[in-house]
């Protein structure tokens, strides 16, 4: 009977020291009470690690997929290496193969949004490639040179590319890219405007060698996602269109003699 | 001589297809079903898809006409008679397609000869296949739908040349396929295909000078990065580790400086060197893989000319230069394919993998006098059953230019392998050098000595360099051909 005792004083008592020896586990004494009331209880890792944090929400920000889209040789991987990385590659140009994934996390307004950019191949050939992506895409920025007239030309057909295989609530931004080039300029900005007004999408024009409104373009996009996936679309708090108006650099312009 | 028993770097089983020399390129394989078939759950291939033809989107490619300007007239331009090798791509209606030097529509009287001269021939039931005016070679390869020409005077055979432009049309098949490449002209026979290849005219640029300078194109071979066998064994395993339970995964293939690290593929399947080559060269020649991850299709001609594969390529890390290609049947797996690298990453880097990867690049390699042989200046020595090749780093007198060596091989090789009369064993010498090329059952070796060397200290230090070569096989030469 006695010894049907022992062992069962052995079951009861047996304390989380003795579990974390023989599981070779070292506890840090740490002198304070425990929370709960049992001594040296330490809760689970995971547990410990939402504490440290402060909040119990994932600080995993949402997942928000952009394409950028147009001709070929129009500027579009330079003007997603320069977003990326601050850095223009001057030299030879590099026709991009098939389609190029990058993710950029962006803060806006102290939430941080994480961007999936895809990088498109302008070539015809990488179309059906291509298409595959457009329907799971949240924002298209639609690029053309504006040294170059057929691939402002082309914009109509990419836009209608876009209604056939986007989905119909995509956020598109039309992107005049190249906007440094002076001389060579092909296409006006008015152009460019009055296009982006007819099809009523978000216009500005962007240089990656400049560097002249690269981050806005990108930010914006984020801004305007992050705005209509957490609801406040309905409100209008945001409105793409307003905060590149208000936002767009300008280049500057000397004073016009008469 | 006892010698011949040894042949270093041969295996049992091998990733690669094993090739002879000039070989045949009109057999293509169609693996692709098989693989569709043994797994139907891909959706068949949007055949209508590749069909359609945009005319929405203006044809970019000829716009350059309107600046034409007297340097244009390249008839009269000595710069562009002058050039060693030109390489002319047309389509069976005589529409030009590429031209590697100079703009293919000023040259479209020239494209009008050439289809003239082949379909002249072809009225009487007959093909062209070469002209020869003293040191200019004029080689045609027609391949419906295409006509391929090259004139060239750099005194390689008329068959080296051949395979070169065999090359140039698995280029343009890589890119679009065989069966879309037919479709096309079946639809309209004066399509201008330039629209579907632009950019790629960079590629066959590239692929050219790779096929003239590279001894891999003559050899039908590749060269390995050279890593201690237990380094590759545990590359291999991580990839098959992290890639075992994907569906229709065929190839997955790490290279570095145009040398193959570890090729692991699904069984019954074995990937071309030809195709290998293409794969190289996409890579070489495409700087926008360094910027970020990819998916693209791309087509292996000798592995299955009538369909895509899909490629998730990277580049391992900032820190370790080597590229990483997992080749599917599948259209949309993008993410999984993405996932399955981030886990061979870490693995290769908690084995400190990246780190062997990356001392092997930045060795420079051994030079045959390093290795003890004086009087070797260079060699080469392909293995046939694994169809791979080794040789050492350039040493004097071809550090300058490697122009010369490469002459002398070539012409070695066309000596070995001329149709009319090909030779098993061949030492010749000269002022500048002498040659011993040796084609046999197993291997085929290009040694090129010191011009003083006679034949007996030749046959000697050949025999010590198979030896050598046998030594170091494990670290030289890929030697299992893992499966997922």
């Amino acid at each position: 009977m006695a010894q049907t005792d022992d062992s069962m004083d052995d079951d009861v008592f047996e304390t989380v020291d003795d579990v974390n020896k023989k599981l070779n586990i070292s506890v840090k004494n740490t002198g304070h009470p425990s929370p709960t009331g049992y001594r040296n209880y330490r809760p689970p890792p995971e547990v410990l690690k939402l504490c440290e944090n402060d909040v119990i929400v994932s600080d995993e920000p949402v997942l928000h997929k952009t394409i950028l889209l147009g001709d070929s040789g129009v500027g579009k991987t330079s003007l997603l290496v320069k977003f990326d990385t601050g850095k223009f590659q001057s030299g030879n140009f590099s026709a991009t193969v098939g389609i190029g994934f990058t993710t950029k996390v962006v803060t806006v307004d102290n939430t941080k949004v994480k961007l999936q950019i895809w990088d498109t191949a302008g070539q015809e050939r990488f179309r059906s490639v291509t298409h595959a992506y457009y329907r799971d895409a949240h924002a298209l920025l639609l690029l053309y040179d504006v040294t170059n007239k057929i691939s402002y030309d082309n914009i109509r057909a990419w836009l209608g590319e876009i209604r056939e295989y986007a989905q119909d609530d995509v956020v598109i931004m039309l992107l005049g890219n190249k906007a440094d080039c002076g001389m060579d300029r092909a296409i006006r900005r008015e152009d460019g405007e009055r296009l982006a007004r007819e099809y009523n999408v978000a216009f500005m024009e962007t240089s990656a060698k400049s560097g002249q409104n690269v981050e806005l373009a990108f930010v914006a996009v984020a801004r305007e996602l992050k705005c209509r996936s957490t609801g406040q679309k309905d409100t209008n708090t945001f409105n793409v269109k307003d905060y590149i108006r208000e936002q767009t650099e300008k280049p500057q312009c000397p004073p016009c003699t008469t | 001589m006892s010698t011949l028993e040894v042949e270093p770097g041969a295996a049992p089983e091998s990733g690669l297809v094993t090739t002879d020399t000039l070989d045949n390129f009109d057999e293509m394989s169609c693996s692709l079903e098989e693989i569709k078939n043994i797994n139907p759950s891909i959706e068949d291939e949007e055949s209508n898809d590749n069909a359609i033809i945009n005319e929405h989107f203006d044809e970019t490619v000829s716009n350059d006409n309107e600046v034409a300007s007297v340097d244009d007239d390249f008839e009269l331009n000595k710069d562009w008679i002058g050039k060693d090798k030109h390489v002319f791509v047309l389509s069976m209606a005589g529409k030009p397609i590429y031209s590697r030097y100079g703009n293919e529509d000023k040259l479209a009287w020239l494209f009008g000869v050439m289809q003239t001269l082949v379909s002249f021939i072809q009225s009487s039931d007959d093909c062209i296949q070469s002209i020869h005016a003293g040191n200019t070679h004029f080689v045609f390869l027609v391949k419906k739908p295409l006509i391929l020409v090259t004139v060239s005077k750099t005194r390689e055979s008329e068959s080296q040349l051949r395979i070169q432009l065999n090359y140039v049309f698995n280029q343009i098949t890589n890119i679009l396929t065989l069966t879309r490449l037919n479709k096309i002209y079946e639809q309209r026979q004066n399509y201008d295909l330039r629209r579907l290849l632009s950019g790629v005219e960079r590629l066959i640029d590239h692929l050219l000078t790779f096929s003239e300078n590279e001894p891999s194109v003559m050899l039908g071979a590749v060269q390995c990065l050279p890593l201690a066998a237990s380094v590759r064994d545990t590359i291999s395993s991580a990839i098959t580790g992290a890639c075992s339970k994907i569906k229709n995964l065929v190839f997955a293939i790490l290279l570095a400086n145009n040398k193959l690290i570890t090729l692991v593929r699904m069984k019954k399947y074995c990937l071309h060197p030809a195709d290998l080559h293409l794969i190289f060269n996409l890579v070489q020649a495409s700087e926008s893989f360094k910027n970020s991850e990819s998916w693209t299709p791309l087509c292996l001609p000798r592995f299955d000319a009538s369909g895509f594969l899909y490629g998730h390529v990277s580049y391992l890390s900032e820190d370790c230069q080597a590229c990483l290609l997992l080749l599917t049947v599948e259209r949309d797996v993008f993410f999984t394919l993405s996932e399955a690298k981030q886990k061979i990453v870490e693995k290769l880097r908690r084995s400190n993998c990246l780190e062997a990867i990356n001392e092997s690049l930045s060795t420079p390699g051994e030079s045959s006098a390093s290795a003890g042989f004086v009087e070797i200046r260079h060699y080469l020595y392909k293995c046939k059953s694994t169809s791979q090749f080794y040789q050492p780093i350039l040493s004097p007198p071809y550090t300058q230019t490697k122009e010369p060596l490469t002459r002398i091989y070539k012409r070695a090789h066309h000596r070995l392998h001329n149709s009319s009369r090909p030779l098993k064993l061949m030492f010749e010498r000269s002022a500048d050098e002498a040659i011993l090329a040796w084609d046999t059952k197993g291997f085929e070796l290009f040694v090129v000595f010191e011009p003083l060397i006679d034949t007996s200290a030749a046959i000697m230090l050949v025999g010590r360099l198979l030896n050598w070569i046998k030594k170091k096989e494990e670290r030289l030469f890929h030697l299992n051909a893992p499966t997922f």
